[in-house]
């Protein structure tokens, strides 16, 4: 309860720290949107020239991408900071300051950035879910609609830990920003369906950077109804649980071996 | 109560070779040189002492303190606060330590002061009457109250750093760990830091350990000082003993008559060296063993004085006399 509390506190602070320069609050958002309209239109331009990919149509490839944006939306509000701590904060000895307060250093991370951009990534995905929803002709079942529901959320913490995990390494090596951009780039595999990959790249989807697990999975189950929509949430919930838990240890592990910088 | 015992922190770097080709030669060498910051340190120092940790860079002041808040990990041996180590119980110890880097701020630093005080009242869980006194004696001795509704990014060097004095005071820890708080302030800023570590020392008991570089934060704060050097202490004891470790040295500087020269004037003894500067006469000597009123009588007599300033040896100049002695030994063993 008290880490709630203080969480929202740090929040707070760092919505403070974000307004206090008001046109660059502008800029980013201005630029954020745009950013992410101009790849949605990259998107619809190529998909429109192939009217379908792997007997997917069009609505159902935009349904697929814009699904992706959800777990990947999620993490992004909560866990932006660690893509500074992989680059630059272990590097510069700036993570000073969290190693003398009496909270974890790692529940500090995730306190000290609330990214109010992934609200837009969030926005434009469910406009494009529901856009490409009217166009599809799917019975939808209460499952289907579950299952989604617990992809994005915990495919979200699968993300985050992952995040998490490749930027306590930053520990060790000082830096460890191009590992994290090399398994964050993974997401993007999974935008589309794990069918138009070949058979290595939909088992390491599955199995090692489980970003098909809840994306491309839970979406088929919608489409087709290829997969049981219980057995593979708790399939979901129990890898989150397992690659969450893992992340924190190994975060504790590594957090040891910071070595700060001379002053 | 903090017990240093047999600390050391060793660095383990890769030998690097220069420019760009020898920075890829790096790359593929496996050579590693060790670089012992802190070696085999002892001590131990009590509640509510203002210890003086001093030494020349990269003597090792930092890597202690940070081994001693719980940032670094030792290679080896053991720092005990309150008989619980901060590296392996950080958080427990953590809300009991305030740390102070002159060089680097804690606060955040796009919002205003005020909101940083908040947030750090919530992670140490200050109460709101604590924190009240707390803000009402930090407002008095450090004057923060002016700039807390300014951004810490707009303060100056010296206001940044009374408010980050405050805030490491907020939450009313028993040890203050500072390392160089006085870093580039000006005398007055220098004055009010040291009155508002005195009185948080007076008020509370609060124990401090101070690095500087600063002699008079030294002099006017602390009763006992550890002086470090390559990693191992070298001193470790009262302000008063170490500036009488040559005697009790003393300076007289003469102003004289043009004709008066340092090479032939009378000597009044062997023990008494004699030295020109600025065409002033210097008298260099230890009290105890000849007497003060001696040598006054003679440089009036002898020397003709018409003005003297009599000064004590600085604290400074005995720290720079231990290290230039310690320079010169490690020289010899180097050359043996």
């Amino acid at each position: 309860m008290r880490y709630v509390h203080l969480y929202f506190t740090c929040i707070k602070r760092s919505m403070i720290s974000r307004l206090e320069y008001k046109k660059d609050t502008i800029v980013a958002l201005f630029s954020f949107f745009f950013s992410n309209l101009c790849s949605l239109a990259a998107v619809y331009f190529i998909l429109q020239s192939i009217p379908a990919l792997a007997g997917y149509s069009l609505a159902e490839l935009g349904f697929f991408y814009g699904f992706s944006m959800l777990p990947i939306s999620l993490d992004h509000l909560f866990s932006d900071e660690f893509w500074l701590v992989a680059y630059r904060r272990v590097k510069d000895g700036d993570m000073d300051m969290h190693f003398l307060r009496p909270v974890p250093v790692i529940f500090q991370v995730f306190a000290e950035t609330f990214q109010p951009e992934g609200f837009g990534e969030m926005i434009l995905g469910v406009a494009l879910i529901t856009v490409c929803a009217f166009h599809l002709t799917v019975t939808v079942t209460f499952g289907a609609i579950a299952v989604l529901i617990i992809g994005a959320v915990f495919g979200a913490v699968i993300i985050t830990s992952l995040k998490v995990a490749m930027a306590a390494l930053a520990f060790i090596f000082k830096r460890s920003g191009p590992l994290l951009q090399i398994i964050y780039n993974f997401s993007s595999y999974a935008k589309y369906p794990l069918a138009i990959y070949p058979f290595l790249i939909r088992t390491l989807l599955i199995f090692v950077l489980p970003f098909g697990l809840f994306i491309s999975l839970p979406v088929d189950t919608l489409l087709t109804g290829a997969h049981d929509p219980w057995l593979l949430s708790f399939a979901i919930i129990g890898v989150a649980a397992v690659f969450f838990a893992l992340a924190v240890r190994i975060w504790t592990l590594c957090e040891r071996r910071y070595e700060s910088t001379g002053s | 109560m903090i017990e240093v015992n047999e600390l050391s922190k060793v660095f383990r770097k890769p030998i690097r070779g220069n420019g760009l080709s020898g920075m890829v030669k790096t790359l593929f060498s496996r050579q590693y040189e060790e670089v012992r910051a802190v070696d085999g340190i002892s001590f131990t120092v009590p509640d509510g002492e203002i210890v003086g940790y001093i030494g020349a860079n990269g003597a090792g002041k930092s890597t202690t303190i940070k081994m001693m808040c719980g940032i670094l990990t030792p290679s080896s041996g053991s720092v005990r606060i309150d008989g619980i180590e901060p590296y392996r119980k950080r958080r427990q110890v953590a809300q009991h330590i305030g740390v102070v880097f002159g060089q680097k701020t804690q606060l955040w630093w796009d919002i205003p002061l005020i909101e940083s005080f908040k947030v750090l009242k919530e992670i140490y869980q200050v109460s709101d009457a604590d924190y009240k006194e707390r803000m009402d004696f930090l407002g008095e001795v450090l004057d923060v109250k002016r700039f807390l509704s300014q951004p810490v990014r707009t303060l100056s060097l010296g206001e940044r750093m009374r408010a980050d004095l405050a805030a490491s005071m907020l939450h009313n820890p028993r040890i203050l760990f500072l390392d160089e708080p006085t870093i580039g302030m000006d005398v007055l800023v220098k004055e009010k830091i040291r009155l508002a570590i005195h009185a948080l020392n007076k008020s509370y008991g609060t124990t401090v350990i101070l690095t500087t570089h600063d002699m008079t934060d030294i002099e006017d704060l602390c009763s006992r000082i550890i002086l470090l050097e390559k990693g191992a202490i070298l001193y470790d004891g009262p302000l008063s003993k170490l500036k009488n470790r040559f005697g009790n040295l003393k300076t007289l500087t003469l102003t004289v008559p043009a004709e008066i020269r340092a090479e032939t004037a009378p000597l009044l003894s062997p023990e008494v060296a004699l030295s020109e500067e600025d065409g002033r006469l210097i008298l260099r000597f230890d009290a105890d063993n000849v007497p003060l009123e001696q040598v006054i009588q003679y440089a009036f007599r002898d020397l003709r004085a018409m003005d003297m300033k009599l000064a004590e040896i600085s604290i400074g100049d005995v720290v720079k006399t231990i290290l230039a002695q310690q320079e010169a030994t490690d020289g010899q063993a180097v050359a043996q």
